[in-house]
């Protein structure tokens, strides 16, 4: 099949902008995403904008501003992991023939405070008080605890690495350290998970143009080919997220994770002991100890002596949320995928400074969410 | 025949196909649950199709009152949306409970929080939740020890 590269790739910072409109995130993303691939919006053959909260025909209105190009421009959503599922239609058209320059937009503007439950809750789940997002999360949380013998040191460690990561990140919305103590002492959201421990919906968005890998260097001299993008959905009862109100106890399915990281794997012919960087799904501490094992960084069970070993630190044997991830840089779901792509695409150009991780060569990114989405795309120099 | 007095409140299920009727006496309404013929997996509430196999060949089994609690939080903070326990919000379990049929249903726990404990023996009580527009009496469940 045809290989796919990306040459350009754009970001809004996360964060809260009052006085910016989501027409505003989007552009300045798009724009930065042009520069970075030599290239003007009229060059753009098709255009996705990953989103969940933003209204109908978001795309078109952020975008034919730029250009009335008669392009077509489509709205994609796949809960948190909207992005990837965006990304992997784009280079579906591409491998087609139908399109050489294709633009990945991800722009989200949400509400603060949790989500609007009925979006993605039935109303007696609503009323019963079952919609609570982070419940999920610390449920499988207090399960591993109970397997496993996981501890909330183990949490805090994650959540400590990945504020301090964003220390270093001019587009995460954080950018404070926060100690171990401060962590662990700060508000339970949903026993076992604290305040400091899980991500906060916000604002912001990423941009990545995507042509054939052989026509990028025509564009840029620093392509990054796409080795593997695969999106997923869970298998019956092998993940349990918003909002499941039941599972088997009977049915042993691999997860959406290892599922979609198995496929990547194949599809890329790289395993992940020859992966340098991950950008991972940190909605809550927990979720990321759980992906370690998922995505084959550790066995089943090991996550937290993964993270005593350091080995996920910058530095480390597998470098994860170089970023800050979610928890640090906070999610606007449907830029999530995308911002994770500028990481990893940053990383492997070499120009992460700080949290640069010494000779990135290959990254991978993924993403999980409501209604077990999933998606895991894997790049490489 | 008796009839019922007027002032007496109807009991609706808060999602239809949930419990097993009559919806009285509460203490013989069950969960319901579909299993699939042809896969034998069960799921909660009255379904159409398996998800698992997606057979459409499903029957009813009425799911046991007791079970183990799997996993559990604590909601600290009101659920968002329109929540219909008690004003002012009030912190309570939450968690799986794995009934001997094989399935894992999610129910609010009737607990001290102190006290929730993986594998810990639940008992399923049917109660009336709010009263709708209609003055019927909504009926919800959750888990509380034995």
């Amino acid at each position: 099949m045809k290989e796919v590269a990306i040459i350009g790739v754009g970001i809004h910072k996360f964060g809260r902008f009052e006085n910016k409109s989501y027409l505003e995130l989007g552009q300045e993303a798009a724009q930065m995403a042009l520069r970075d691939a030599n290239l003007q919006w009229k060059d753009v053959q098709m255009a996705y904008l990953s989103k969940m909260y933003l209204p109908a025909t978001s795309g078109a209105r952020i975008l034919k501003p730029m250009g009335a190009t008669g392009i077509p421009i489509c709205d994609i959503e796949a809960a948190c992991a909207s992005g990837g599922i965006a990304l992997s239609q784009a280079i579906l058209g591409i491998q087609a023939g139908a399109f050489d320059i294709v633009m990945v937009l991800g722009t989200e503007k949400m509400p603060r405070g949790f989500m609007d439950p009925s979006m993605i809750y039935e109303k007696w789940q609503i009323q019963m008080g079952m919609d609570t997002n982070p419940s999920y999360w610390a449920m499988r949380a207090r399960r591993h605890m109970h397997e496993y013998g996981t501890t909330d040191l183990h949490l805090a460690k994650v959540a400590f690495k990945n504020h301090k990561n964003s220390v270093h990140n001019p587009y995460a919305m954080y950018r404070k350290e926060f100690g171990i103590e401060e962590i662990m002492n700060s508000p339970l959201v949903c026993d076992p998970i604290h305040l400091l421990e899980i991500c906060a919906p916000n604002e912001g968005s990423a941009a990545v143009i995507l042509c054939p890998k052989e026509k990028a260097a025509q564009f840029t001299s620093k392509p990054i080919t796409v080795a593997a993008c695969v999106p997923t959905n869970a298998y019956y009862s092998a993940d349990f997220r918003a909002p499941v109100d039941s599972l088997s106890a009977k049915a042993m399915n691999p997860g959406p994770t290892e599922m979609a990281a198995k496929k990547a794997y194949q599809q890329a012919g790289i395993g992940p002991q020859e992966i340098n960087c991950f950008e991972v799904q940190d909605t809550d501490a927990f979720c990321e100890i759980e992906i370690y094992e998922q995505l084959g960084l550790c066995k089943k069970g090991e996550g937290g002596r993964l993270l005593d070993e350091g080995a996920t630190e910058i530095g480390g044997k597998y470098p994860v949320n170089t970023s800050g991830g979610l928890i640090s840089k906070g999610e606007p779901i449907g830029a999530s995928h995308l911002g994770q792509v500028f990481e990893i695409v940053t990383q492997l150009r070499g120009e992460a400074g700080k949290r640069q991780v010494p000779n990135a060569k290959v990254g991978l990114a993924h993403v999980l969410g409501a209604g077990n989405n999933c998606a895991v795309t894997i790049l490489k120099v | 025949m008796p009839h019922p007095s007027s002032n007496e409140k109807k009991q609706i299920p808060i999602k239809e196909g949930l419990f097993t009727a009559p919806l009285s006496p509460v203490e013989r309404v069950r969960l319901m649950g579909s299993q699939c013929r042809d896969c034998s997996e069960i799921s909660l509430g009255k379904r159409q199709t398996c998800s698992n196999c997606g057979g459409g060949n499903l029957t009813e089994i009425p799911l046991s009152r007791k079970g183990k609690l799997w996993t559990y939080t604590v909601i600290r903070h009101k659920p968002p949306g329109d929540y219909k326990g008690p004003d002012p919000f009030v912190p309570f379990g939450l968690g799986l409970v794995e009934l001997p049929e094989g399935i894992r249903v999610l129910s609010p726990i009737q607990c001290d929080l102190e006290r929730m404990k993986v594998g810990m023996e639940l008992e399923m009580e049917v109660y009336p939740l709010y009263s709708d527009e209609n003055q019927n009496e909504v009926m919800a469940f959750r888990f509380g020890p034995v």
